[in-house]
């Protein structure tokens, strides 16, 4: 696997000016003195989502922290379209979504809504409109306290969609979330990220495969990897056969529930070792990939 | 919010109660005049303890780190806690002395004005602000820069003691003091009270980073 410490900026045509550009250049940041991210330095330009991975304590809410403003960098600079962000015009093209609600009590959720969308300047119909466009009609007139984890999720992601912005910074946004609305939540950051840039960070790295053009992974504090998802490629290359009739074709013993693992030096080997199958009589239902390369992050 | 409204309920109906007890109890007019205004800053402090409740609490809710991203200065959210503080101790005097003084007025309770209006200007107002001020500022400061915790041996549980046991202790000051000198005792409390807030204002801004203020990782 690649290791990129320092990486050149990523995305965008060349000699094309970028719409939004994000840009951290030597940055540490933390707290209490204490350097959770140390010397990290990217350039982002290219709408895409980019997903942010690593292991617990690797630093990923830091980076959002303060890529928002919120942490103030001990060294270095972070650049929002060219402006740092310690001053307001560059806040204000990001929406930043925190790992935890940060829902006021005592509100019932339209009024926290209204309440944040008067912090954002947001319009009030805004509220209405993204009510609608996060399906929580039900929960408008409930305590946001009363409410379950996931419905709070929700509602917290409803903030991030009252005021348009250019920037999306995502802390755990699909967390608490059942499957079915994990994938609506995501089908509405795709669409964000046809225009907007979107830095994601996620556990589940299934998701981050699904959705992440980029990855950028984090490592004690430091950038692991950043690059196209599509660049990673996987120590080990394995396969899972799912098939009638390989019982005695392939061994018994590299089966995994219903599928018969396989190692191959590469993809290039699929079609070899599937043709081989079909050839001794044995019907192919699936053939998909054992591991993600992204797994190799975590290493 | 829920836990503000909670504590200034609590303040507003224990002062008001004082008062009616006071004020209509047997002895009536002389007890009421002495004990109401001396008393009644002990109730404005926990009551307003409502909002240091409310700063604090933020730290399971992450308002605050929202707030900040949105351009918040954190220095004024500090302040918001120490007004919301001050409103609620206004609230309180308020409401009890609004009662206490009404229905004193309405019942014919005897009671000297002069002394009343001089205790509550010289010791009821500026101790009842200062106490609650002085609570919230080291109940805010404290619980930020330590780890969260809770109950009675946390910054939360503790903070009403710390703007009751000056209060009280002033007026026990007070009262080894010829009659003369007490309100020289009670305004002077009152004033280097005030005088430590500033200081603990001044000392926040270099204690209290923004990462005082965001939930734990």
């Amino acid at each position: 696997m690649q290791t990129e410490p320092s990486p050149p900026p990523l995305g965008g045509a060349p000699g094309a000016p970028a719409r939004h550009r994000i840009e951290l250049d030597g940055v540490s940041s933390g707290y209490r003195g204490n350097r959770v991210l140390q010397d990290v330095s990217f350039v982002i330009e290219e709408p895409a989502i980019y997903v942010v991975l690593g292991p617990n304590g690797a630093g990923k809410t830091t980076l959002f922290r303060t890529l928002a403003g919120i942490l103030e960098p001990y060294s270095g600079t972070v650049r929002i379209d060219g402006i740092d962000i310690a001053e307001h015009a560059a806040r204000t093209r990001l929406q930043y979504l925190s790992h935890i609600d940060g829902m006021p009590d005592g509100l019932r959720v339209d009024e926290a809504l209204r309440f944040y969308a008067g912090v954002e300047g947001a319009s009030a119909p805004a509220v209405e409109r993204v009510i609608g466009l996060l399906g929580i009609v039900e929960l408008r007139h409930r305590f946001f306290s009363e409410l379950s984890q996931g419905q709070k999720k929700r509602v917290s992601i409803a903030r991030v969609f009252l005021q348009e912005r250019s920037i999306y910074l995502l802390d755990e946004p699909t967390s608490n979330l059942d499957p079915k609305l994990a994938k609506e939540i995501r089908d509405l950051v795709l669409g964000l990220s046809r225009d907007d840039l979107v830095l994601y960070s996620s556990h589940n790295l299934y998701e981050a495969r699904e959705i992440g053009k980029y990855v950028l992974a984090l490592r004690d504090g430091k950038v692991g990897y950043f690059g196209r998802l599509t660049d990673l490629r996987p120590t080990r290359y394995v396969i899972g056969i799912r098939a009638d009739g390989a019982e005695g074709v392939l061994p018994a013993a590299s089966k995994r529930g219903e599928y018969f693992v396989q190692e191959l030096s590469g993809p290039e080997e699929v079609p070899k070792i599937v043709a081989e199958l079909v050839a001794k009589g044995v019907r192919i239902r699936e053939v998909k990939e054992m591991e993600n390369p992204l797994e190799d992050l975590f290493a | 919010m829920v836990i503000g409204r909670l504590y200034l309920g609590i303040g507003v109906g224990v002062s008001v109660l004082l008062a009616l007890i006071l004020a209509l109890g047997a002895h009536g007019g002389a007890e009421f005049g002495q004990v109401f205004p001396l008393e009644d800053p002990l109730f404005a402090v926990m009551g307003s303890t409502g909002g240091l409740l409310t700063f604090t609490s933020d730290r399971t809710k992450g308002v605050f780190e929202y707030l900040i991203a949105y351009g918040v200065p954190p220095r004024t959210l500090f302040l918001n806690g120490l007004i919301a503080t001050a409103t609620m101790t206004a609230i309180i005097l308020g409401c009890s002395m609004l009662v206490g003084f009404g229905v004193a007025a309405g019942f014919g309770v005897g009671v000297n004005s002069a002394v009343v209006a001089k205790t509550v200007v010289l010791y009821t107002l500026p101790m009842s602000f200062a106490a609650a001020l002085f609570t919230a500022t080291v109940g805010m400061i404290w619980a930020s820069i330590s780890s969260p915790r809770t109950g009675m041996n946390s910054p939360l549980g503790l903070a009403p003691l710390v703007g009751i046991a000056p209060t009280v202790l002033v007026l026990i000051v007070a009262e080894t003091v010829p009659p003369a000198d007490f309100y020289y005792v009670t305004a002077g409390a009152a004033t280097a009270i005030v005088a430590a807030v500033v200081v603990l204002l001044l000392l926040s801004a270099r204690l209290m980073g923004r990462e005082r203020f965001l939930s734990p990782l």
